[in-house]
């Protein structure tokens, strides 16, 4: 008889059955494929950032200005290659709701440290000479339906201009695309000029500095240096890699991959014991099948096979039928505007699918494997008396 | 009628007698559902810890008065003049010393969070003496309140336990300049037992703001109404501002985190489904293999709706086990734990995990919910298995 027939036999013999273990295993999958995407876009601000970036932020707190003469300064300290600055904008668009982050730069360094920030050498230009003029980034412009030369206003939940409103107008110049695609594009820039200017309680403050250096190698060393010649000033600084920084500010909304971990391990016992003890007693109901069937021939080896691959089977099938349901899943929350405003990385990679795969394996073989043992180890003449 | 009620009576007692034959089915059955029960209870019981704080900060004595479109204390700004104007706005309620109001400024601060030893952000407020005494619920537990005019720190009890640098006594640097956490406050259990408290004056100094300030809180005439207020702030072209009483601000600011229990309810239907599947399988399990027991007792003389509740009382009882088990551990692991999250205002909240009866009754509902659905099916087959059954030969 062929091996597959009989598995197949075997799996459909109590279709209730299947259906219900098919049904725990597709939930399982189905929260593992969801969730798992959900950590990995939560992360990805983190993996994605450039660690040969240092960011340069006041020691009091990130939100604390820096005076703008420290671009000088620290451009003249040894080993910094390039040096842009920041402002926070408390951007929104329309309504106090549609948040669009948006920051005041110093444009021609800005490119220059952003690498990866991909922009047409003609919105540059326009970019770089119109004052009013911002870039944006692809996925914030698809949002939106913005095209370049669109006047759109920018409103602050921070700042007013001096005639008291908080409403800035202003012209795409430009948007840019990713180096990478997975980086996050969902912001915009102004010009840092423009901002300074308008805004109604000026100051000549700047948010905090990105930083090159000639060499990665030379980061802890010019980390060292910067933090040092302000140490006692009144604005004391504080510098760290960009993805260092990336990560504790992740880490302040608490431990998101901790909780997410939490929730698919339980998931997962729970299917463990229901496909577990449900994969056990189709076994036991079988034992006199099994006993005929040694009878007839099949080796213990072959017996432990069919039994193993029938566990194997059903964690795959109910596995399978889940991950594609979570990718639907995926897809359609990525295309809700708040969620991609918040996560705008959610996708299912392919680190998820494989991992899954991985994981239906090992859930059909720890099901299987104990029942599958006892099959092999079945004592012909003891399970034919049974009866 | 009676005769009827014995024999569910007696048929549901052999099915509970019987369980332990079905040990190991049944204990999954009930664990998967303890499981489920428990990561719904989890979720709520954070959103509920969550929502009690920021619930239990706001006054309805109180309005909060932010500049137009800020939404939050730190991102709004205020001069002194407009200050000075909107203090004298009717509806604020009046002591001899004129109306009463608390200007504050609101900045961030870096600390270290014990549990992970990262940098957070922490909020450091500044205000005056009249500003504290709006706040009923405040009072010192060790050392003293601040002295006007002078670089000194109190913090809030959270602050205290949950984060590092702020111990009585200690020397706080904030660029440069020295401070010193002179007392400790409680402010039970609200959102302020999350911060850091200054004199206003020391803060503009220390901070560059000027005369500026980001909030104006004032105390109300009448609780709960601040039109008199906002239709001052209407009247007045200088006077551009958002008004609302402060328990309205802080329910807003809740908002975000209340979405965890959408979350919670969201993983712990699916997982229910999973868990249903178990239960099922458990019931049609058990119903099989007591089939001819149940044929029997339709053979001499018991209805089949005796054998439906048996089945049926069986799966209610396990599911409610598992029920009880789900909440036992979830309030083991989790109640009372404190932790912290980045709130709406940038800056750490400190909340306390907060398993409530009425979420200990609903984990108890979702588990029976699981229990009757698992039961019903497996039930109705029992009810209906013919009294042939019982003389053949064993399956």
């Amino acid at each position: 008889m062929n091996n597959l027939y009989l598995i197949f036999k075997n799996l459909t013999r109590n279709k209730l059955r299947l259906f219900l273990n098919s049904v725990a295993i597709l939930i399982a999958f189905l929260l593992f494929g969801f969730l798992g995407s959900l950590k990995n876009a939560f992360e990805s601000g983190v993996e994605l950032s450039a660690d040969d970036r240092l960011i340069v932020v006041n020691k009091i707190n990130f939100t604390q200005p820096l005076p703008i003469s420290y671009v000088n300064k620290i451009k003249a300290i040894e080993g910094v290659k390039d040096v842009s600055h920041a402002n926070w904008f408390g951007g929104y668009y329309q309504e106090p709701r549609n948040q669009a982050m948006t920051f005041a730069v110093d444009a021609e360094s800005y490119l220059r440290v952003y690498g990866d920030i991909v922009l047409d050498e003609n919105s540059k230009k326009t970019w770089l000479t119109n004052q009013q003029g911002i870039i944006v980034g692809e996925r914030m412009a698809s949002v939106h339906g913005w095209s370049v030369g669109d006047r759109i206003p920018l409103s602050s939940n921070i700042f007013s201009q001096d005639n008291g409103s908080n409403t800035w107008n202003m012209i795409i110049s430009g948007i840019f695309q990713p180096a990478n695609p997975q980086t996050d594009t969902n912001f915009i820039l102004m010009h840092y000029k423009y901002f300074n200017e308008t805004q109604k309680w000026g100051g000549n403050n700047i948010g905090w500095l990105p930083i090159t250096t000639d060499d990665p190698s030379l980061n802890q060393s010019v980390a060292d240096a910067i933090d040092k010649q302000f140490a006692n000033s009144s604005a004391e600084t504080e510098t760290s890699t960009e993805s260092q920084f990336n990560k504790a500010f992740l880490e302040q909304l608490g431990d998101i991959s901790l909780i997410i971990t939490g929730v698919v391990a339980a998931g997962f016992f729970t299917i463990l014991l229901v496909v577990g003890t449900s994969m056990a007693q189709n076994v036991s109901e079988r034992t006199a099948e099994i006993a005929v069937l040694k009878t007839l021939g099949f080796t213990s080896k072959r017996v432990f096979g069919l039994i193993l691959s029938e566990s194997l089977f059903l964690a795959l099938l109910g596995g399978l039928v889940g991950l594609f349901l979570a990718g639907f899943m995926v897809t359609g929350a990525s295309q809700d505007p708040q969620l991609k405003n918040m996560l705008p990385n959610l996708i299912m990679s392919q680190d998820i699918v494989v991992q899954s795969v991985v994981y239906m394996l090992m859930l059909g073989f720890i099901t299987g494997f104990i029942p599958a043992w006892r099959a092999m180890k079945l004592n012909i003449i003891d399970a034919l008396n049974r009866n | 009628m009676n005769s009827l009620i014995r024999q569910i009576l007696a048929v549901v007692g052999m099915n509970i007698k019987s369980l332990p034959q079905r040990f190991w089915t049944s204990l999954t059955t009930m664990l998967s559902i303890a499981i489920v029960v428990g990561v719904l209870l989890a979720f709520l019981a954070m959103s509920d810890g969550f929502d009690k704080t920021l619930q239990g900060s706001g006054s309805d004595d109180v309005a909060v008065i932010l500049n137009a479109g800020s939404q939050a204390e730190l991102n709004s700004g205020l001069s002194g003049d407009v200050v000075k104007i909107v203090s004298n706005s009717p509806g604020i309620a009046r002591n001899e010393k004129g109306p009463i109001t608390s200007p504050e400024l609101y900045v961030i601060v870096d600390g270290i969070k014990k549990s992970s030893l990262t940098e957070v952000n922490l909020p450091l407020r500044g205000l005056s003496l009249e500003g504290i005494n709006l706040r009923i619920n405040v009072k010192i537990v060790k050392g003293r309140m601040f002295e006007p005019g002078k670089n000194e720190l109190v913090v809030g009890t959270s602050i205290l336990e949950q984060f590092n640098g702020f111990d009585l006594g200690n020397q706080v640097s904030l660029g440069g300049v020295k401070w010193t956490v002179v007392g400790v406050f409680d402010a039970a259990g609200s959102v302020f037992g999350s911060e850091i408290w200054a004199d206003y004056r020391a803060i503009q100094t220390q901070f560059n703001r000027g005369n500026s300030f980001q909030v104006v809180r004032v105390k109300l005439e009448k609780p709960g109404d601040t039109s008199a207020i906002e239709a001052f702030i209407k009247a007045d072209p200088r006077l551009s501002m958002d008004v609302s009483t402060e328990k309205k601000y802080f329910s807003e600011q809740s908002s975000g985190i209340s979405a965890l229990m959408y979350v919670g309810w969201g993983l712990a239907i699916f997982m229910a489904f999973g868990a249903l599947a178990g239960a099922l399988n458990t019931m049609y399990t058990s119903v099989a293999a007591r089939s001819v027991e149940i044929a029997t007792l339709r053979a001499i003389g018991f209805k089949g709706i005796a054998a439906f509740f048996g089945t049926m009382v069986e799966s209610v009882v396990l599911a409610f086990i598992g029920g009880v088990t789900g909440t036992v551990i979830v309030f083991i692991l989790f109640d009372g734990i404190t932790t912290s999250t980045m709130g709406a205002s940038f800056s750490q909240i400190v909340f306390t995990f907060d398993l409530s009866v009425s979420a200990f009754i609903t984990g108890i509902k979702l588990a029976l919910v699981i229990g009757l659905v698992g039961g019903f099916f497996p039930a109705w087959r029992a009810s209906r298995i013919p009294v042939v059954v019982a003389f053949t030969s064993s399956t």
